[in-house]
């Protein structure tokens, strides 16, 4: 019995094949970026296959954007070379994170089944679909066939109560979340979230998203309503899709109640991402870099609350501040709205929308022993740079106080 | 290609939470096979194995705890691990991208959490698929849990590229 919304899209996207628990499901959309495109490359040209659909496929350079070594130069060539010989409609480079652009196009809509070469394809669940991270191969295998094999995940309801404070954002939320059930808590399982009182923007439910992989899950998935509505009226001029999907009634293996109102801000301290405290708990703690940016908090709202902290201040001394816009479209927003003058005002150093520091892909890699707080997702141990470095993950709200007090604060000392 | 009905290798023996980039640094990330492999023996470094070896005769055998393989997709881990003569892994759970991608590249995994307690890191162990059950260098054995059939499909193909070859026939 498939479980929950994401058990009812699976079986709407299945074809009648099964394996053992496995069912074939024929796939909407496929996200790539320019690493995990590279890796299948050689066996997709092998294959002598075409892409089976080639507008339901995002490619994008965002990784090494642009590349700051020959190989990885090499490594976006032969991606833009391939993407471009074959005429993809959708190649983006040099244009924002891969998971950014997935959700600022018109692709992705409520009841779909997305995949992508990248484990934070869960954040397009944002928009009450399914959508999933997977290997090079797995990826492959799609690109061909139009279909993948998945095995129905047992699913936990999430009901988010009550208004959150406005020194709380989506990413407290999720550090909570992981914080009580652990980096495993959901391994396998569908993380299903109703906002009753559509009190989550969604930028918060795009954070909340890219970091259910965190705990396990295969997808983390917001039931659509009218934030997710607005969104899509804001994107695509209309409404493509009806309301259909306010029908059902689904079986839930587990159901969680979180109440916002009382929660505090949080901090996941070094090295996991469900090793999760009070900011307060750990307040004075020492910095040498504040990073606000990356899938999970580089977007326009991130970058709209930190400003406002930020705004006429300045960053300590001795303490980088990083901002890298998540899309070229945030970007422009950010400009347009003073608030890329601010940061640069307060002392901070703006990168081009990428992945950058996240990975320690570029600029902002942390040498011996220096410690940053980011607003990323994986403060895995060198994850960052140096192994001995160390990562703390919070809000975007925490992260500007803190450069601006360098040190570890809470956001409420300064609001 | 057929599935071999024993696995025999060495232990290198890891903890709960094992995540993609401890096993493959991140900053080690290339195409080329040579720097994969290098990317597992810095891991192993990090990792703080106690088998300092480059490669094993044997081969290799993971031993994991729980979440095996948590983080990111980049297959150049279990690729990685592949040239670096992983022959088998087990572990008491596996993250989800991380196992599919060991299969999908023909490295066999086994679900058995017991078996943590008891094995050392280092010692040989045989794995007879053929009965489920994995023997350590004493006398004892533990069970493992059935392989899914889609699973067995795949490594029996060597692969999801060997899997997808075969329905293009049968297509």
């Amino acid at each position: 019995m498939p479980e929950g919304y994401t058990g009812e899209i699976i079986k709407r996207h299945a074809d009648g094949r099964r394996e053992g628990q496995y069912l074939s499901v024929k796939v909407d959309f496929i996200l790539l970026h320019d690493p995990t495109f590279a890796i299948l490359l050689p066996e997709l040209r092998d294959s002598g296959k075409e892409i089976w659909d080639r507008d339901r496929v995002l490619v994008t350079v965002d990784h090494f954007s642009p590349p700051s070594s020959v190989e990885r130069a090499n490594i976006v060539k032969e991606v833009v070379s391939y993407s471009t010989m074959k005429k993809l409609p959708h190649l983006f480079m040099h244009q924002g994170i891969c998971h950014q652009l997935l959700v600022e196009g018109p692709w992705l809509k409520p009841g779909m089944l997305a995949l992508g070469a990248d484990s934070h394809t869960v954040t397009g669940g944002a928009l009450g679909c399914v959508a999933t991270g997977m290997g090079s191969t797995d990826i492959l295998y799609s690109l061909i066939t139009g279909r993948t094999w998945l095995k129905p995940p047992e699913a936990v309801r999430i009901d988010l109560i009550g208004k959150l404070p406005p020194y709380l954002m989506g990413k407290d939320i999720i550090l909570d979340l992981l914080g009580r059930y652990g980096e495993g808590g959901f391994l396998y399982q569908a993380m299903e979230f109703y906002d009753k009182d559509e009190a989550i923007s969604m930028d918060d439910r795009f954070a909340i998203c890219n970091m259910v992989v965190e705990g396990g899950a295969k997808n983390g998935i917001f039931w659509p309503d009218k934030v997710t509505e607005n969104y899509l009226i804001e994107r695509d001029g209309h409404l493509s899709h009806q309301r259909n999907w306010f029908k059902g009634d689904f079986e839930y293996s587990r159901r969680i109640k979180m109440d916002l109102s009382p929660l505090k801000p949080k901090i996941a301290l070094p090295h996991s991402p469900a090793h999760v405290a009070d900011v307060e708990e750990v307040r004075g703690e020492a910095i040498d870099q504040v990073f606000i940016g990356s899938c999970t908090g580089g977007r326009l709202r991130d970058i709209e609350l930190a400003t406002r902290l930020l705004r006429g201040k300045k960053v300590a001394q001795g303490i980088t501040l990083l901002v890298t816009p998540a899309s070229q479209r945030i970007y422009q927003n950010a400009i347009e709205k003073g608030y890329i003058s601010a940061i640069v005002e307060a002392g901070g150093v703006v990168l081009n929308p990428s992945c950058g520091p996240c990975g320690g892909i570029d600029k902002g890699i942390l040498g011996r022993e220096e410690r940053c707080l980011s607003t990323s997702n994986r403060n895995f141990k060198g994850r960052m740079g140096d192994p001995s470095s160390m990562v703390f993950l919070s809000s975007p709200l925490t992260a500007a106080a803190s450069a601006l007090a360098g040190r570890i604060i809470d956001p409420r000392e300064v609001m | 290609m057929a599935l071999p009905e024993t696995i025999f290798g060495q232990v290198w023996k890891l903890g709960d939470h094992v995540n993609t980039d401890l096993i493959h640094p991140p900053s080690h990330f290339s195409l080329d096979q040579k720097k994969m492999k290098e990317g597992i023996a810095e891991g192993m470094v990090r990792l703080g194995s106690e088998v300092k070896k480059d490669s094993s005769d044997q081969g290799w055998i993971i031993v994991a705890g729980e979440n095996f393989g948590c983080g990111s997709s980049r297959e150049t881990s279990v690729r990685g691990l592949a040239s670096f003569g992983v022959k088998g892994v087990v572990a008491s759970s596996f993250a989800r991208i991380f196992m599919r991608s060991l299969i999908n590249v023909g490295i066999p995994v086994f679900e058995c959490g017991e078996i943590q307690e008891y094995v050392k890191d280092g010692e040989l162990i045989r794995i007879s698929l053929k009965t489920g059950w994995i023997e350590l260098t004493g006398s004892r054995r533990f069970h493992f849990s059935e392989m899914d059939p889609h699973l067995k499909k795949i490594l029996e193909e060597g692969g999801l590229i060997g899997y997808l070859r075969k329905e293009w026939h049968e297509i």
